[in-house]
């Protein structure tokens, strides 16, 4: 799962330089063919409290991250250009470092 | 008073009157969509916009900052008086962090599509502090006279060619969902405000030292030539008059054109003689504009006689071969101006538009013929050829058009054509119309058979279009000879005296270019001093701008500033830098100066010797 978070955090990161910087509005296009990868993240997650995030704290990031999903959708539907790239930059991708941070400090504790 | 209240003053401090406008507005509005206010997560209110059943955010909820402020970092830095164009002010972040950020004097011209949203954003965020450091224009479609049209004449008077570096745009977020349209044609008036000042600034730079040139040799033709207006009193405006252009299909109908002779008043561009006077047709005037066209395309004998429609600027060897009646129009060269004026008559203008097809309509237009017919004005590719066969060559060659960009045609969906018939195509869109708006009558027929289809015309073939339009005998030729020259023999000798002292005035250009040297000079040892003397500066630069105002006012500076439009260019563009220190600032003024000043002076030389050789033999 570690390589399918770093890929799409990667993907993400790629559509918002792309909106930040070269003012490009053609998110909403890229984010559709990421979708598959965006719901088995969520998936992943809401399946269980893997890394053993205090119980209250993982319940509120759960539920954090289904209004994220949900914005990510009414911005899809609604072409929103705007909230597709808040929901994405400044919502999901914090999940994925989040992960990908524990995960390399995972790492760095067994060497 | 409440922020809406407050903003209202604000604004009309800096635009009398646009609190009344922005009342009416108010008060008429039919709303086309719901502005809501939400909050995001940091409790600051953003926007959102529900239009045609769907909700678009104008700010994120998680993050309202950081777009805008990324936006602003990849500016750049910015210069004095610096345009900046945005769309939308739905999100203020845009423009709240560019204020912020940026110290020195910019010009923010904001274009609203949506008064409501306007109105929105006048009731939450205060104007006040943002107006008083930078020039902040509010463009908002629905307020009294802020159209389009009004749009562009605004940013021609911001963009000029040397801030064109300078300058940055920016559609906001969702705004080319929502206005969809307005968004598409704002980037196009951005665009083609840019484009005109390149093609300008560019067709300067590829003809400057050959027109200058050519204007000198052409002048004395003036003497014995007639102006366009003249026209007025000769021609009937009861016959067509007939452009023909030299698009590969004038091939197509060049044969039916020998039943419009004499019934209608035929005129030719330059390229298109060739293959007219192959044909047995002698047009009744032709069309020469361009400074550096071929003498070759026009050398035949019958070329000699033909009346001839001419700018001052266009090649002098072809003015040279010609022997018959010139005819001229004012373009704005202040030497020549002075001999148009020194005949009663009015001056006479016909606009360019960039070719010789386009000036001859604009002649036709402008005499007050209502009915215009188009021949060979393809402004396309018809079967790969850009120009009809007999004309630069005897066959022209196919260019493989499979990349080129295709425009709506006459009879064809699609036709390629290339960037300058483009150009050329728009003019006439944009002129015929403008055109119809004056004169309700005026009707023009595209008789091209092939090519783009141009708005408002009405397409059939010529030999329709003459049956149609060419009734009326008449002799062109017998109308054109009732004219005498513009000038009486008095004037005649007047202006003969006045060119032949034009090398006198480039001589007292080259004086007044070393003057202004040497206190540039001056002006450069004073800014090396440790304290600067800002009474010696101040006096330095007061009297420079006597002798620049002196250089200014000969009309024989217009002629170098044509050839150094370069030059020009770089100094324009550098006066919007600003430097740290009077000091350093003197000193670029200096420099720069110096240099400038050279170059006036070395071209001075020039054209004195050039004015020398085409007037002191001249009888």
């Amino acid at each position: 799962m570690y390589d399918n978070i770093k890929k799409l955090e990667q993907q993400i990161d790629d559509i918002a330089v792309g909106y930040l910087f070269r003012q490009e509005r053609k998110n909403i296009e890229l984010v559709k063919k990421i979708v598959p990868q965006i719901q088995e993240f969520v998936f992943w997650f809401l399946n269980g409290n893997r890394y053993g995030i205090e119980e209250k704290l993982y319940k509120d990031l759960s539920n954090n991250l289904i209004y994220i999903l949900e914005d990510i959708l009414e911005a899809l539907e609604q072409g929103d250009r705007v909230l597709l790239h808040d929901a994405l930059t400044y919502g999901l991708k914090e999940y994925l470092l989040l992960f990908l941070q524990k995960k390399e400090d995972n790492i760095n504790e067994y060497i | 008073m409440n922020i809406y209240e407050k903003n209202l003053k604000t604004l009309t401090k800096y635009y009398p009157r646009i609190d009344e406008l922005i009342e009416d507005a108010k008060i008429n509005l039919k709303p086309e969509l719901e502005v809501i206010e939400d909050y995001a997560d940091n409790k600051e209110i953003i926007l959102k916009v529900k239009k045609d059943g769907k909700t678009f955010y104008l700010n994120g909820k998680r993050n309202t900052q950081e777009p805008a402020q990324i936006w602003v970092d990849s500016l750049g830095e910015l210069q004095s008086n610096a345009p900046i164009f945005m769309m939308g002010i739905g999100n203020p972040t845009y423009l709240q962090r560019l204020v912020n950020q940026v110290e020195k004097k910019i010009v923010i011209v904001i274009y609203e599509p949506s008064i409501q949203i306007f109105l929105k954003f006048l009731e939450i965020y205060d104007l006040e502090k943002w107006m008083d450091k930078h020039v902040i224009i509010f463009w908002v479609k629905g307020l009294e006279g802020m159209d389009e049209e009004n749009m562009k004449r605004i940013m021609v008077q911001l963009l000029r060619y040397e801030m064109l570096m300078y300058f940055r745009s920016l559609v906001l977020p969702n705004y080319d969902v929502l206005f969809s349209e307005e968004a598409v044609k704002f980037m196009k008036i951005c665009r083609d405000v840019a484009k005109d000042q390149i093609i300008e600034y560019n067709t300067n730079n590829k003809y400057n030292t050959v027109v200058t040139k050519n204007l000198l040799y052409n002048a004395k033709y003036l003497c014995d030539g007639y102006k366009t207006t003249q026209l007025v009193d000769v021609i009937p405006r009861d016959i067509p008059g007939i452009v023909v252009a030299a698009g590969p299909s004038l091939n197509r109908n060049i044969n039916n054109l020998k039943k419009a002779k004499g019934k209608a008043f035929i005129i030719a561009v330059d390229t298109a003689l060739k293959p007219l006077l192959k044909q047995g047709i002698m047009p009744d005037m032709f069309v020469l504009v361009d400074p550096k066209k071929p003498l070759d395309l026009v050398s035949l004998e019958a070329v000699k006689t033909i009346p001839l429609l001419t700018s001052i600027s266009a090649s002098s060897d072809i003015l040279q071969f010609h022997t018959g009646m010139k005819f001229f129009y004012n373009e704005g060269y202040l030497f020549a101006e002075k001999i148009l004026l020194k005949s009663s008559l009015k001056i006479g203008k016909v606009e360019c538009g960039g070719s010789v097809a386009t000036a001859a309509f604009s002649l036709l237009y402008k005499i007050g013929i209502n009915h215009i017919i188009l021949v060979g004005q393809d402004l396309a590719y018809t079967n790969n050829k850009s120009h009809a066969d007999g004309t630069f060559h005897e066959i022209m060659e196919e260019a493989d058009t499979s990349n080129f960009i295709t425009v709506e045609g006459n009879f064809e969906e699609k036709v390629p054509t290339r960037p300058d018939f483009k150009i050329y195509l728009d003019w006439y869109n944009m002129y015929i119309k403008g055109c119809k708006e004056q004169v309700k009558e005026l009707y023009v027929i595209n008789a091209t058979e092939g090519g783009a289809k141009i708005e408002n015309t009405d397409v059939m073939t010529l030999e329709d279009a003459i049956n149609q339009e060419c009734k009326k005998e008449i002799n062109i030729q017998e109308c054109l000879e009732k004219l005498s020259p513009m000038l009486d023999e008095k004037n005649r000798e007047w202006a003969k005296e006045y060119l032949k002292n034009l090398p006198k005035d480039f001589y007292k250009l080259v004086i007044n270019s070393k003057k202004a040297k040497k206190m540039y000079q001056k002006l450069d040892k004073v800014c090396d001093k440790k304290k600067i003397d800002k009474k010696e500066y101040q006096s330095i630069l007061k009297k420079l701008g006597i002798i620049i105002k002196n250089i200014e006012e000969q009309s024989v500076y217009q002629l170098i500033t044509l050839t150094i439009v370069n030059a020009q260019c770089i100094l324009k563009n550098e006066q919007f830098m600003q430097e740290d220190t009077i000091q350093k600032e003197g000193k670029e003024i200096a420099r720069k100066g110096i240099l400038y000043m050279e170059t006036v002076q070395k071209l001075a030389e020039l054209f004195e010797e050039i004015a020398g050789e085409a007037f002191n033999n001249w009888n």
